[in-house]
């Protein structure tokens, strides 16, 4: 792949000294901040939706947390601190899993739950990080939390295109069996959909798809882009189709704006901020439409 | 098509410390049309998930099929997704194709989801969303859902309660056809007067099988005094 990305940058940067494209597209860290963004945009929108159907905003949140624990455990067993994915997908994979587990054996809401789960990982997560920060003197909770898209890698490109591809080629055609189980277990049961595994396959994903993302954005804008662009969408919405494409498209438009914007204009705003506070603005904007235009309204209650 | 025989063999089902089937045996005939009655909180929807494999239960439960099997349920009136911008074309849709509901629909899905909705008066309201619907609207949908694929064994959940009068026939009669195509179906029914006339036969359900067997010797007006007074004179 690395082959691959050398190709696309030299030729965006030819193109950007030839002022075909922007200048700004000079920058190599630039191109593969764009280059995330275009997968990372959709890949979150389409995931929001669902996220939003089976009510687990907050899940992708727990895992972020739980990611702190595996770059900590990462340090301990000695991985490169920067890239401890080894350790991150491990533990964030079975930390997923327990959840889940636990959710089909107690009668708790599933919001509840994970909040019970995403305080506790929070806790062991930066316990554990104090305790081999001494070791690496590196702001691990700060890089965990708000990642950096402006310095990502090679590494870091491949994998999140390996997620995207998983997530592609798992989560699509199990996508209308996914949302049938969130909306009434007990008719996807009877139309021979196990409902359970494909739970777990979920949760599976949603893990996988926050951990590639963390070292890029940071597991709080990963949370930040499940949810926003899907909140923006859904004021607009008149159906799943126009729901899904316009969360990927505002979920892409986010990252695009969160990135350039700031540059362009020397806005001394770092870039993950920048992505959600542009995600904020659609969502506004959008909630303004809804409530001007009498075409958008719905019942209040 | 023939739907097919269901014969349970000592059915029991427990959820905590509470016995809500005990010691459960009956048999229903292949391509019967078949009712569940009893009082409330009898255990008829309990038995009814039994049958779908939906509950922890033990005893034997066993299919005797012809022809592959093909289950469709029709549960009692549900509260519908509010949060999803989802549209009653989308739900059919979802559960026609196993390409992604937000795509386009397929051609052939497309046609069993127009058969279905004209065939439960829905048609003229394939864009609303589904969180909007009156409970009958939401009640034609659970049906129209059941209609595809056309199923051998049906089973529906007191599917009138929230239905007009015209909805009320329209769902009888095609309750009637599935059954004289061959479908097995399956009825938990509070109305005894239907049971009676348009059942063969018939289970009540309370705890434990109070009686089983054709309507006419089975619903006796005695056994109605018994069983559905029951209650009421518990409560005085």
């Amino acid at each position: 792949m690395s082959v691959f990305y050398t190709w696309l940058r030299e030729l965006i940067t030819q193109l950007a000294i030839s002022g075909t494209v922007p200048r700004i597209l000079f920058y190599e860290f630039v191109i593969n901040a764009l280059f995330c963004a275009i997968i990372i945009g959709p890949l979150l929108g389409c995931v929001g939706t669902m996220i939003v159907a089976k009510r687990m905003a907050f899940f992708s949140q727990a895992v972020g947390n739980a990611a702190l624990t595996g770059v900590a455990i990462g340090v301990l067993i000695g991985e490169s601190y920067t890239a401890p994915y080894l350790s991150m997908f491990t533990f964030c994979i079975v930390f997923g899993i327990l959840l889940n587990y636990t959710k089909s054996r107690t009668r708790m809401s599933t919001d509840a739950l994970i909040g019970v789960f995403l305080s506790i990982s929070l806790a062991i997560g930066a316990s554990l990080v104090l305790f081999v920060s001494a070791r690496v003197n590196t702001h691990i909770l700060e890089s965990v939390m708000f990642g950096s898209i402006l310095t990502v890698n090679d590494l870091d490109m491949n994998v999140l295109l390996a997620v995207a591809a998983i997530t592609l080629l798992v989560g699509l055609p199990l996508y209308n069996r996914m949302l049938l189980a969130s909306l009434n277990a007990s008719l996807a049961q009877v139309r021979g959909i196990q409902v359970q595994l494909i739970e777990y396959v979920f949760i599976v994903l949603v893990t996988i798809i926050t951990v590639a993302c963390v070292k890029i954005i940071g597991a709080v804008l990963v949370e930040a882009l499940l949810l926003i662009p899907a909140a923006a969408a859904r004021n607009l919405s008149r159906g799943l189709g126009s729901f899904v494409y316009n969360t990927m498209i505002i979920s892409t438009l986010s990252c695009f704006g969160g990135i350039l914007i700031p540059m362009q204009y020397d806005i001394p705003v770092p870039s993950g901020g920048a992505i959600v506070l542009v995600a904020a603005a659609f969502f506004i904007i959008t909630t303004i439409i809804r409530n001007v235009i009498p075409g958008f309204k719905e019942a209040k209650m | 098509m023939q739907g097919p025989a269901i014969h349970v063999e000592n059915l029991s089902l427990s959820l905590g410390a509470s016995l809500i089937l005990k010691n459960m045996s009956f048999s229903i005939a292949a391509g019967a049309l078949h009712c569940f009655a009893g009082p409330n909180g009898g255990g008829k929807t309990s038995t009814a998930r039994c049958l779908l494999g939906q509950m922890p239960h033990t005893g034997k439960i066993r299919f005797d099929n012809s022809s592959p099997q093909i289950t469709a349920y029709v549960p009692q009136l549900i509260e519908m997704e509010r949060t999803l911008p989802l549209t009653i074309d989308n739900f059919l849709t979802l559960i026609t194709q196993d390409k992604p509901a937000f795509m386009s629909t397929k051609k052939t899905a497309k046609l069993l989801i127009d058969s279905a909705l004209e065939i439960t008066g829905l048609t003229s309201k394939r864009k609303y969303m589904i969180g909007s619907l009156s409970g009958g609207e939401r009640q034609r949908l659970l049906f129209a859902q059941a209609l595809i694929p056309t199923p051998t064994f049906l089973v529906l959940d007191e599917p009138m309660t929230s239905l007009d009068e015209g909805g009320s026939q329209l769902f009888e009669s095609l309750i009637m056809q599935m059954h004289a195509s061959g479908t097995t179906v399956l009825w938990i029914n509070h109305d005894l007067e239907q049971v009676q006339r348009l059942a063969q036969t018939v289970t009540i359900i309370d705890k434990i099988v109070v009686a089983h067997g054709p309507v006419n010797s089975t619903l006796t007006p005695a056994m109605q005094r018994g069983v559905f007074t029951k209650h009421i004179e518990e409560a005085a």
